[in-house]
């Protein structure tokens, strides 16, 4: 695996492209797609993902965040279920398994011990540890039907 | 011993040989198992010194053996051939048994005198000894444990010689299965069974473990020490036996996991694997079979929950000795993940009687019919340690079906001082407490279960009338909350809460809804616990609050102990009609809470009594009442 | 050769090894437990996952984590039985562990809200349930840097030896499974306290959080195969650091 794109020691320039094409296709349905030309920062991805994943939509355990990128330019960020994923690779109780329906790399909380080692290790800062819970706060595409894609009112997350 | 013996027919050459040999006119047999207490270590210095300063040694053979039985008389002596019986010996009659021994005229002054003064001279006519039925405790009074000569020319070996020679392995598991041998160890689960299972699982690499239980920890027991100490060989004897049951053709190996607290007995066990090793009996082609084995042994280090056959394989494996789930037995998953099989001492002890004398010998002793069920009757005998308030305490062996009644009052000489029977404890700290109403129940395994109790390995605990029970059974649940290996929510925190709430009904602070948490609480602890120490461990509890309920009772009710023994809800007075003012009791007494003057009679300060019961020991007026 | 059974009259199908709770809930029943995952060993120890299993003519309680499957057997996963026995256990642990909220939660549901026991005299780990998770979880880590002491009523969680170990890397994967969340580790900027040790954080190349204990780095680099500059950047750095570079695909 090569050196971690996200570091910033190197300017974001330098790092290897990006594809430009969706996520690659790893489940047997469509993937998520991120679409930040169409983003208006409103969160409402960021709110119905809280609601998916908690009682009482506990921002924090949110999978999905908005991040400005310039004057009304927004772009999300989500697990792009990476096809060798480092969460996975680093996961020493094998609590990160890929659906294979869904093709979500999903966390399994009746294996993991909680060691807080896939966030560090995730290079695009998605795998985030919930210190509360201590479990990992991963995005699991909601089992199929991704809230985020679902509630967005501007289509700038599509299910495919 | 000469050299390893190749064959069968070499040791059947020597056992000939040793037979055959004029043994000296006299043989002293010292008891040096329980007796080392009373000082039999120097009795035997004594003796041997004596024989040598005497220069009798060609006429006298002193021996130490392992314990005789009859422990309430220590330290004990037998003299040989005549089987002299001689009971509290000192160091001062050394040599005034010598002297008998030579004349040939026996000592009568140190003989067992009964009740009525009837003296006995043969330890087999003693009343305790003549009501028992002594087959795995027959050698202890006459062999020197640490020569393997003398159990060869009692006949030792003789059952694995036939086994290796005559015996296919299969064979020797069918005579197991039925002769009705029955662990000893408390399960009763029968041994042949267990070999036979054993034998069928699979193992990769053929190794299959025979493993003997020693870890012998119940409070007031001590069968297993017993037979190690006084007859290691039996048991090595019947592990080999075992090995080739089970084991043959494969890579069998033996392991003793004996508890580190009985040094003797661990020394002994290390000469006899020793001189079986010598001998060639263990180690590679026993007996030209081609049997190979071998026996470690390993000491535990004293957790009583060891002696549970998971735990005691998690600890041989170096790990904490803690049980597991036995939904896989060990017998096919045990040590080291192997198929295992685990005997306890008596069990194996048994092997080479039954091998030897035949299974219809073994069959005719006992209750049940094993013809067709193993699992049909109890055959053989069985050892017991009988403690407690009983005057012949000590080491008995009686036959399966005996019932309490022979052994506490036939062979016991029944309670001490003249006080009423009330309750036995069979089993050890996991066993049942019995009434009187049930002294005629016929010991065997089953019957035992069925009355609330169980043969556990051997422990039987006489308790009487001064004895309160919701003690007793505070005391066992004591000693298993501290012994828990602590896995268990139901055990762990269940024994920790039966003893407090035991413990308020003891000091008064309990009412009928204590009664009903414990009864709740213990049936979760029996129904949710992982082993058998967990599932076992209310027996006591259960068994006097199912015979004793008024007991428990007395105490939540009227604040009364019955037996007078719970200090909070007594009192110590002294009687003024009866006190004569001797100030023995202000003397003795720890707290100096005793007042009075000279020839007036006395009173006891209540505050700060703390119960001890000194006063009432040493008052010669019979003054001090406790209510 | 996959196992059948049944649950609750349900036909179900495992793999041959596999326990009984686990198979339970990938089939969607529900049993409750405080000691168990599937990535550590089952031991059964705190005695709530309770349920009747009948094997042939012979019916009996057991734990169902550490009950291996078979072939025929038929589990119920509750009963007036069981949940009396599940109740009991709660009412023990919940005197154990007066202020666990998880344990408080599930014992209300069996209908204990206080406990007829006093507080437990020996537990110096308060709320400490004994149910080893952190324990097995670090030997199942390969840090084998807790252990159980003692036994019976003495019976404590603690370092081997009385003395912190030098494989402890500070992960806090202990803390992270205890079900009342009892073991203390206090993270500050620079060092997270944990089992009687100061671990030293790595620290976020960009902002100074804190990333992950210097040991526990150095473990993942020699176990896991990831290169080092996997470990220096926080979270949230790494997150923004992704928008910028999607930022600049699109813009």
């Amino acid at each position: 695996m090569s050196a971690n794109p996200a570091s910033k020691s190197q300017p974001v320039s330098a790092l290897p492209p990006l594809s430009g094409k969706p996520m690659r296709q790893v489940g047997s349905t469509g993937p998520l797609v991120l679409l930040p030309n169409r983003c208006t920062g409103c969160r409402t991805c960021e709110l119905a993902c809280a609601f998916a994943h908690s009682e009482d939509g506990n921002l924090g355990l949110s999978r999905i965040r908005i991040h400005p990128a310039g004057p009304d330019r927004y772009v999300q960020v989500t697990c792009l279920q990476c096809v060798n994923a480092a969460c996975v690779q680093v996961c020493p109780t094998q609590a990160l398994v890929r659906n294979a329906d869904t093709g979500a790399i999903c966390h399994d909380e009746n294996r993991c011990v909680g060691c807080g080692l896939c966030e560090t290790a995730c290079p695009f800062g998605h795998m985030h540890f919930a210190v509360e819970m201590r479990k990992p706060v991963k995005c699991d595409l909601c089992g199929g039907r991704p809230a985020c894609a679902m509630f967005c009112p501007h289509e700038a997350l599509e299910w495919r | 011993m000469t050299s390893p013996f190749k064959n069968a027919a070499e040791l059947e050459k020597h056992q000939k040989q040793l037979q055959g040999q004029k043994q000296l006119p006299s043989t002293i047999a010292v008891c040096t198992s329980g007796c080392v207490a009373y000082g039999a270590n120097r009795l035997v210095d004594a003796f041997t010194k004596a024989v040598k300063s005497r220069k009798i040694g060609d006429q006298v053979r002193i021996i130490a053996t392992g314990c005789q039985g009859f422990c309430e008389r220590g330290p004990l002596v037998v003299v040989h051939p005549q089987e002299w019986f001689y009971e509290k010996v000192d160091g001062k009659d050394i040599n005034d048994i010598l002297d008998s021994a030579l004349k040939g005229k026996v000592l009568k002054r140190l003989l067992h005198k009964d009740a009525k003064g009837k003296t006995y001279q043969k330890e087999s006519e003693v009343p305790f000894y003549r009501n028992q039925k002594r087959l795995l405790l027959a050698q202890n009074s006459r062999i020197d444990p640490c020569s393997i000569d003398d159990y060869l020319r009692a006949g030792g070996y003789a059952a694995l010689a036939k086994a290796l020679t005559k015996m296919a392995p299969e064979e020797v598991i069918e005579q197991i299965t039925a002769s009705g041998l029955r662990g000893r160890g408390g399960g009763g689960f029968p041994a042949g069974v267990k070999w036979k299972s054993c034998r069928a699982a699979a193992s990769k690499n053929g190794v299959r473990y025979i493993i003997c239980n020693a870890d012998e920890g119940d409070p007031g027991a001590f069968m297993d020490r017993a037979l190690i100490e006084g007859n290691p060989h039996s048991v090595i004897e019947g592990m080999i036996i075992g090995a080739w049951a089970v084991g043959h053709p494969g890579k069998p190996q033996g392991f003793v996991y004996i508890r580190n607290e009985y040094p003797l007995a661990v020394e002994r066990l290390g000469i006899a694997l020793e001189q079986a090793r010598a001998a060639g009996l263990l180690g590679k082609n026993i007996l030209g079979s081609g049997l190979n084995f071998d026996i470690q042994v390993n000491r535990g280090g004293g957790a009583f929950v060891c002696g549970e056959s998971t735990a005691l394989m998690a600890s041989i494996e170096g790990d904490v000795g803690r049980p597991r789930a036995k939904h896989i037995h060990t017998v096919e998953v045990g040590l080291n993940g192997k198929p295992s099989n685990l005997n306890n001492v008596e069990t194996w002890a048994n092997v080479p009687l039954i091998i030897d004398h035949g299974v219809k010998w073994f069959t005719k002793i006992g209750t049940g019919d094993v013809s067709d069920n193993p699992w049909g009757g109890s055959k053989g005998t069985k050892i017991f340690a009988l403690v407690g308030k009983v005057k012949n305490t000590g080491l008995v062996e009686v036959p399966m079906g005996a019932t309490l009644r022979e052994i506490i009052y036939d062979i016991g000489g029944g309670i001490r001082d003249g006080k009423k029977f009330k309750a036995v404890q069979t089993g050890g700290p996991s066993g049942g407490c019995l009434p009187e109403s049930k002294l005629d129940v016929p010991v065997d395994f089953d019957t035992l279960v069925q009355e609330g109790s169980m043969m556990g390995s051997g422990g039987m605990i006489v308790m009487d009338e001064d004895t309160c029970m919701v003690d007793v059974a505070k005391y066992f649940v004591g000693f298993l909350k501290f012994e828990s290996c602590g896995n268990c929510t139901s055990c762990r925190d269940g024994l920790i809460r039966l003893h407090e709430l035991l413990e308020d009904i003891t000091t008064g602070r309990g009412s009928e809804a204590t009664i009903q948490l414990i009864e709740d609480l213990a049936e979760t602890v029996r129904a949710s616990s992982l082993c058998a120490l967990g599932t076992s461990a209310v027996n006591p509890l259960q068994s006097t609050l199912r015979y004793f309920r008024d007991e428990y009772l007395a105490h939540v009710q009227d604040q009364r102990c019955p037996a007078k023994v719970c200090k909070e809800l007594i009192t110590f007075t002294i009687d003024a009609k009866k006190c004569n003012g001797c100030t023995l009791c202000a003397k003795r007494c720890p707290q100096d809470t005793i007042e009075g003057k000279k020839k007036k009679p006395y009173t006891i300060i209540q505050d700060n009594c703390i119960k001890c019961g000194i006063c009432m020991d040493v008052c010669q007026q019979d003054a001090v009442i406790v209510q | 050769m996959p196992i059948r059974f049944k649950i609750n009259d349900v036909a179900v199908e495992a793999k041959p090894g596999e326990g009984l709770l686990d198979v339970a809930r990938r089939n969607g029943f529900s049993i409750p437990s405080l000691c168990h995952l599937e990535s550590v060993p089952a031991i059964g120890a705190c005695r709530i996952c309770l349920v009747e299993v009948r094997r042939g003519r012979r019916s009996k309680l057991t734990t169902s984590c550490n009950y291996e499957v078979l072939d025929g057997i038929e589990v119920s996963t509750d009963s007036p039985e069981i949940r009396r026995h599940r109740a009991m256990n709660l009412e023990l642990l919940l005197a154990r562990a007066p202020s666990s909220e998880a344990i408080r939660k599930l014992a209300a549901q069996y209908g204990v809200s206080q406990p007829r026991f006093g507080p437990i005299k020996y537990n110096p780990l308060p709320n400490c349930i004994l149910c080893e998770l952190c324990v097995r979880a670090c030997t199942e880590l390969g840090h084998h840097a807790l252990t159980t002491v003692g036994r019976g009523d003495r019976k404590r969680i603690g370092l081997p030896f009385n003395k912190p170990a030098d494989t402890c890397v500070g992960c806090g994967a202990c803390a992270s499974v205890c079900p009342t969340h009892c073991i203390p580790m206090t993270d500050t900027l620079t060092k997270r306290a944990i089992w009687g040790q100061k671990h030293d954080f790595v620290r976020c190349s960009e902002c100074g959080a804190p990333v992950i204990t210097k040991k526990h780095r150095d473990h993942a680099i020699a176990t896991k195969g990831l290169p080092e500059d996997y470990y220096d950047v926080c979270q949230s750095c790494k997150q923004i650091a992704t928008s910028q570079r999607f930022a600049a695909i699109v813009w």
